[in-house]
């Protein structure tokens, strides 16, 4: 029996802002973000009557943003903060809302402002207010903000498995193809496994190539029903199947949390809810803050067994004419990073069948979200048709 | 020579304890009084019965490495001609993951599973910092 929130609700509208060096403040980048996405589904303002939001790592965008906005009569607002899996999380939110009345159109808007003229590109990443003596121990031992847990994480990896360099390599190579064909990525200039290695070290395992961008810009994204859906602007994308899992405490060695993450018991889930399988997955958009989390993200969804992703990703299958189309606007490492929102933009553009040069196969799009230190994760499963 | 400063700022009733002990060489950590549960770093309450009797004890001080990666960029006066640090999450026999540092080893050498034990490494102006060596 069909899952009543398979293709109940429906992704109507997109809006993305100018991204990376764009010194404008969050709150304004989110209401751009908003006014496009509305323009872009050919509502109206006043058609909107739900705004979920969620700030990334400058928090500076909460409630106030629908005054901002002029909205005075919404039936659903909040901020939501679940670090990378929001963005998903926020859809599955207003499908449910949507879905039982709620409200009829639900906008979902991110945005951040990280880069600040003067300041080094990772400053706002790296943490600031360390003010207890034990807060204090973590840079003393290089451990500033999540990209050295992360670093661990992929090291752990090499060390268990035998992944290489080179199969990260082969993940910040093939992004880069495809965002050559991205005219809104950050990151265009090709890049081959000498750029690769020539990028300076942070933390190894990782260059800096292994790590995702830093983007001041805003992103929205309209969830409304399969119904009024279909009567609007653009082609609707659906939500087919949707599921989260959270867990993991990084203080605990009761947990291999840098290999089995959160997104093992998510996609199982998303995929029952769209009655689909694995099999049916027709290209993937993984939340990609460093090259490693693509590698155990797809082994964690079981597109290959635990410590075979190395492997599996070696023969370009993710990058342009590969088996298995992924992160085909560039992703996070070259596209931009606007958290979760980044693979779910990029999963409108294909579920509309808008990417043009990098277009890929989108019968069934399977998106992650992923926060903390692979602690906290969302999947949606997304097509151009509902079940 | 600028004058040498505190690696870190005064500790708190919260984890004076925690200071304290790694003045003395020992690596403390709160054990849950009735599960008998340690955890790390500081809590109000046991994670896992939320118990709020929580107690200071000495660690046995070993573990084995989780993972491991290499500083490869300075930003603090700690990493100053020491790159790469070698940096480590260590699961300590008590059940807890802790972040550190690892010296007195080979940073080509150093592999999951490693045994090692915890010692102690003094600040310019006498503050203990514990780090792991191979056991």
């Amino acid at each position: 029996m069909k899952h009543p929130m398979n293709s109940a609700a429906a992704i109507c509208g997109l809006g993305v802002t100018a991204m990376g060096r764009v010194y404008r403040d969050a709150e304004d980048l989110a209401a751009e973000a908003v006014y496009l996405a509305i323009e872009d589904a050919g509502l109206k303002k006043s058609d909107v009557d739900g705004l979920l939001i969620n700030a990334g790592v400058s928090n500076a965008v909460s409630i106030p943003l629908h005054v901002t906005l002029g909205m005075q009569e919404l039936n659903v607002l909040t901020f939501m903060q679940g670090y990378g899996s929001s963005a998903g999380q926020m859809i599955q939110y207003a499908a449910m809302a949507v879905a039982n009345g709620l409200a009829n159109y639900i906008v979902c808007v991110f945005a951040d402002d990280p880069l600040q003229e003067g300041q080094r590109t990772g400053a706002a990443y790296v943490g600031a207010g360390r003010r207890s003596a034990m807060g204090s121990l973590y840079p003393l031992y290089g451990f500033a903000g999540a990209l050295p847990m992360y670093a661990l994480a992929a090291q752990r990896h090499m060390d268990l498995y035998g992944t290489t360099q080179e199969h990260f390599a082969e993940i910040a190579i093939g992004q880069r193809k495809w965002a050559a064909m991205n005219p809104a990525a950050t990151k265009r200039e090709p890049l081959d496994l000498a750029g690769y290695n020539a990028s300076p070290w942070v933390v190894q395992p990782f260059h800096v190539l292994d790590c995702c961008l830093v983007s001041n810009g805003g992103v929205a994204v309209i969830v409304t029903t399969a119904e009024r859906a279909r009567d609007l602007k653009q082609p609707p994308v659906y939500l087919r199947g949707f599921a989260q899992a959270h867990g993991h405490d990084a203080g605990r060695s009761d947990k291999d949390a840098a290999i089995h993450t959160p997104a093992a018991r998510s996609a199982p889930k998303a995929l029952a809810m769209a009655d689909a399988k694995l099999a049916d997955v027709t290209q993937c958009q993984i939340y990609d803050c460093y090259t490693y989390t693509v590698i155990a993200t797809l082994e964690d969804y079981g597109f290959c067994k635990k410590g075979e992703g190395g492997p599996f990703v070696a023969d370009g299958k993710l990058g342009p004419g590969g088996a298995l189309p992924t992160n085909t606007g560039g992703g996070e490492l070259s596209s931009y990073y606007m958290w979760g929102m980044t693979p779910i933009a990029e999963a409108v553009i294909q579920g509309r069948g808008q990417g043009g040069q990098r277009q890929a196969k989108n019968e069934l799009i399977l998106v992650s979200g992923n926060g903390g230190v692979l602690n906290y994760h969302s999947t949606l499963a997304l097509s151009p048709r509902a079940a | 020579m600028p004058e040498a400063r505190p690696w870190l700022p005064e500790p708190d009733s919260s984890n004076r304890p925690y200071f304290e002990g790694a003045q003395h060489g020992k690596l403390r950590l709160q054990q849950c009084s009735d599960c008998k549960d340690w955890m790390f770093p500081v809590r109000k309450r046991c994670q896992t019965c939320g118990s709020t009797h929580l107690q200071w004890a000495d660690a046995c001080g070993r573990g084995t490495v989780y993972s491991h990666a290499l500083l490869r960029r300075e930003y603090h006066p700690r990493h100053a001609g020491r790159l790469p640090l070698v940096m480590a999450q260590v699961d300590l026999d008590e059940g807890v993951r802790v972040n550190s540092n690892l010296v007195d080893v080979d940073p080509a050498k150093v592999e999951v599973g490693m045994k090692v034990v915890v010692t102690f490494e003094h600040s310019p102006t006498g503050e203990a910092i514990a780090v792991f060596k191979p056991a």
